[in-house]
């Protein structure tokens, strides 16, 4: 049987590359440090805790998993690591340690594993174990606490997001959102090192511009047309650069499996996404839409891929309009 | 002949089968009826019971304006209203105890579809449930939630469900203000026994009845 | 008929909730405490041995053309006596299951045994097919109660067990047995998500032993052939 492996026989064109999905994990990984380092400049130790408690128990479960079910292993594509980490970064840093472990368990076993593990789950692992552990645990999920270097009261601490969705601009400087020196999520705070991991991941082709520009981009028309501060051109730069909305839509929308193929197809997921996050972020009752917002569009992605498919070769063009007048013509004449 | 037969059979059938199910029913619900009503005539007591102590309660025949369902007078001051006020699953039947110097003396929620474990807690036996609604004994005028500016902390992962039972006492303060303006007495003397039913013990049971009781204080 | 065969089919190879998947809505919808699942597990067993009997005694004699009509009328008439039995007796049960306890007349559970089996088969037969499925049934509600109260509220046996007065109780204040503290408990289990996700995982658990038992038996068969 082994045998045979070594013998593939396929289509052309026959190219072979040294990328594997390992090496693509790597790189995210690479892109993810300057986010995380900024997390420890500005919140000390706790992230360092609640990732390591994520990533570890992301893997153990991974590993853990595939034993079970007697199937190959695949902890060492780092997919999992990928996963922990993404879901540390979408959590608070004063999350207590044990609560990493439960959304692991849902985001690995629940989302990924039990629907046939890396490029077959249908949602982003990562923001479905967020999902789930906001929807349990509501209070210690919102639970922030403010950078080090800023002069709040850490008791009555709100994030940028819950001033914006109270419809007033925060007073955090946009160039303390831009650094990072402000409350939030564990890997959302640093605009400047989201968009410096961003650029690594477009460097080395990892990822396409389409998903993010295009999320983004959303975003930004979309307040800065409907802007609730004054003025206006504030309002849609803290849109953009407060809460998820960099880490989601660099990190997560661009996932593989749970983000459409075609080129057509990555524009209309990114301006679905945009569009859900401001909808969900002016009259939703969270502050944050990022998240909820990618994984409604994570499930209409077989969707968009089924209806963007590129023509094949030889076929004849869709037209529709015209393929309906000519039907409707058909149908005169058999009248007649 | 046969063939008429034939042709009425299966709706003779059902008809037979139906009327004996229906005999049946009948019997059964003969049976329970009165223990049914006595049963749902308990708890809307007990509900009032834990709100607003008293002898008894009579009818102020108020009319149902949607929100409003009905204002029982208690004997010895102040009112007990039933509410309904739709919440984030469904509607939420309360009732409000309201003293004669128009404040909240206390909250039950006798039917809600809230989720459970979250908008559910408001109605719950349970620690945070009683926390909650203990919040709005003594609360008087508008009740609101503290986001709103109000001093009703919420339930938290339950703003919905909170803010509806906090307009649903507002509306009963508010309905009784107007039953007392229009009334023009909830006599002096009523307020001395109602402000000491203001203080609800924890375990007002049954046994609380006789506090304000007392002798026909209006004589 | 094969009395163990038939309990076995009624628990496993052919449960009505996880395999042959009928009577869903409620199960999802009510199964967050023991005191609900085994109330209405309880009211689904009893409900269905009395149509069971009742459809198998009168088999012979219903016109072909209005069977269903029948069937639908004998299975309302006990659903209606047992609500009002629960609204008198057990009112706490009652309250819990609110509109769950008069859709049982709908539940496919019901009048499926109807007309595949006990309108079919003796009155005997039907009426022990009534008992196993209807223990099938509360075999997988208490189940997904187990698992949904335990991990979504951090207790065991809620509303039944640990009344303030008595160790067992029936009119539903029951607190449960407190297992781990409410704050670690994943709250998302007893909303309607929980409900479909351990759904879900039970009906996933059960294809994998019945696959199982299947390829087991596969197997042997083709060593006796051999």
């Amino acid at each position: 049987m082994n045998e045979q492996r070594n013998l593939i026989v396929s289509s052309s064109p026959h190219i072979r590359t040294p990328r594997d999905t390992k090496v693509i994990m790597l790189d995210v990984l690479i892109a993810l440090a300057p986010a995380f380092l900024a997390s420890i400049i500005f919140f000390g130790w706790r992230p360092i805790m609640v990732t390591a408690v994520s990533v570890a128990s992301c893997v153990l479960f991974e590993f853990g998993y595939r034993k079970l079910m007697k199937k190959p292993d695949t902890y060492g594509d780092l997919s999992a690591v990928v996963t922990g980490v993404l879901m540390a970064f979408c959590l608070p840093p004063t999350v207590p340690w044990w609560l990493p472990i439960i959304g692991a368990l849902f985001a690995i076993v629940v989302v990924k594993q039990l629907f046939g593990g890396i490029g077959k789950n249908f949602l982003n692992p990562a923001l479905a174990g967020r999902a789930f552990l906001l929807a349990s645990y509501a209070v210690l999920m919102t639970n922030w606490m403010p950078a080090s270097f800023q002069n709040v009261d850490a008791a009555t601490y709100a994030t940028p997001l819950a001033s914006l969705s109270g419809g007033a601009l925060s007073s955090v400087s946009l160039g303390a959102m831009l650094i990072g020196n402000v409350g939030g999520s564990i890997g959302e705070i640093s605009a400047v090192a989201l968009l410096l991991g961003g650029a690594w991941l477009v460097y080395r082709k990892v990822i396409s511009l389409r998903i993010p520009l295009s999320f983004i981009g959303t975003v930004a028309v979309i307040t800065l047309i409907f802007s609730r501060g004054n003025p206006h051109f504030m309002w849609m730069l803290q849109n953009v650069f407060s809460g998820g909305l960099l880490l989601g839509a660099i990190f997560m929308a661009t996932d593989y499996c749970t983000s459409p193929v075609t080129p057509k197809g990555q524009i209309i997921f990114g301006v679905g996404c945009g569009l859900l996050t401001v909808l969900i972020r002016y009259f939703g009752s969270y502050p944050e839409g990022v998240s909820y917002a990618i994984l409604i569009m994570n499930l209409t992605v077989w969707m968009i891929d089924k209806n963007t498919a590129p023509r094949r070769f030889g076929t004849e063009p869709k037209r529709p309009i015209r393929d309906l007048f000519a039907r409707l013509g058909k149908k005169k004449e058999a009248a007649e | 002949m046969n063939k008429t037969l034939q042709m009425f059979k299966p709706g003779l059938m059902l008809l037979m089968v139906a009327a004996a199910a229906a005999f049946i029913l009948g019997l059964v619900n003969l049976a329970t009826a009165g223990r049914i009503a006595a049963i749902a005539e308990e708890t809307m007591r007990g509900a009032m019971q834990s709100v607003l102590p008293a002898a008894a309660y009579t009818d102020t025949g108020a009319e149902d304006d949607g929100e409003v369902e009905a204002i029982y007078a208690a004997e010895g001051g102040g009112w007990v209203v039933r509410v309904t006020e739709s919440g984030s699953q469904g509607l939420i039947t309360m009732m409000v105890g309201v003293s004669s110097d128009y404040a909240c003396t206390g909250i039950s929620i006798t039917e809600s579809s809230e989720t459970a474990g979250l908008g559910a807690v408001a109605g719950q036996q349970s620690e945070k449930g009683e926390a909650f609604r203990a919040q709005f004994v003594g609360q008087s005028g508008t009740v609101a939630v503290t986001k709103e500016g109000g001093e009703i902390d919420a339930i938290s992962g339950a703003t919905i469900t909170s803010k509806a039972v906090c307009k649903g006492v507002t509306a009963a303060i508010a309905a009784c203000q107007a039953l007392g303006g229009a009334q023009s007495a909830p006599v002096v003397e009523a307020v001395g026994p109602s402000s000491e039913a203001v203080v609800v013990p924890a375990d007002a049971g049954p046994g609380y009845v006789t506090l304000p009781s007392g002798e026909p204080s209006m004589g | 008929m094969n009395r163990k065969q038939q309990i076995f089919e009624g628990v496993f190879t052919n449960n009505p909730v996880l395999v042959q998947q009928i009577g869903l809505c409620a199960t999802m919808a009510i199964s967050t405490t023991l005191f609900n699942g085994i109330g209405m597990g309880l009211s689904v067993l009893i409900i269905l041995t009395c149509c069971n009997v009742v459809v198998s005694l009168i088999r012979k004699i219903i016109p072909e053309q209005v069977r269903l009509a029948i069937f639908v009328v004998v299975i309302a008439g006990f659903v209606t006596i047992v609500d009002l039995l629960l609204q008198a007796f057990i009112p706490a049960l009652s309250n819990a299951l609110g509109v769950f306890i008069p859709l049982i007349v709908v539940n496919c559970i019901i009048i499926g045994r109807a007309e595949a089996f006990s309108s079919k088969n003796s009155v005997k037969d039907s009426f022990f097919d009534g008992v196993f499925q209807g223990l099938g049934y509360t075999v997988v509600l208490i189940c997904m109660c187990l698992f949904r109260e335990l991990l979504g509220s951090g207790t065991i046996g809620g509303g039944l067990l640990n009344g303030a007065t008595s160790f067992f109780t029936l009119d539903g204040t029951g607190a449960g047995i407190r297992i781990f503290p409410q704050e670690y408990a994943a709250g998302i289990l007893v909303l309607p998500f929980g409900g479909f996700l351990t759904l879900g995982l039970l009906m996933a658990l059960m294809q994998h032993m019945l696959s199982k038992r299947e390829a087991r038996r596969a197997a042997k068969e083709k060593e006796d052939d051999e």
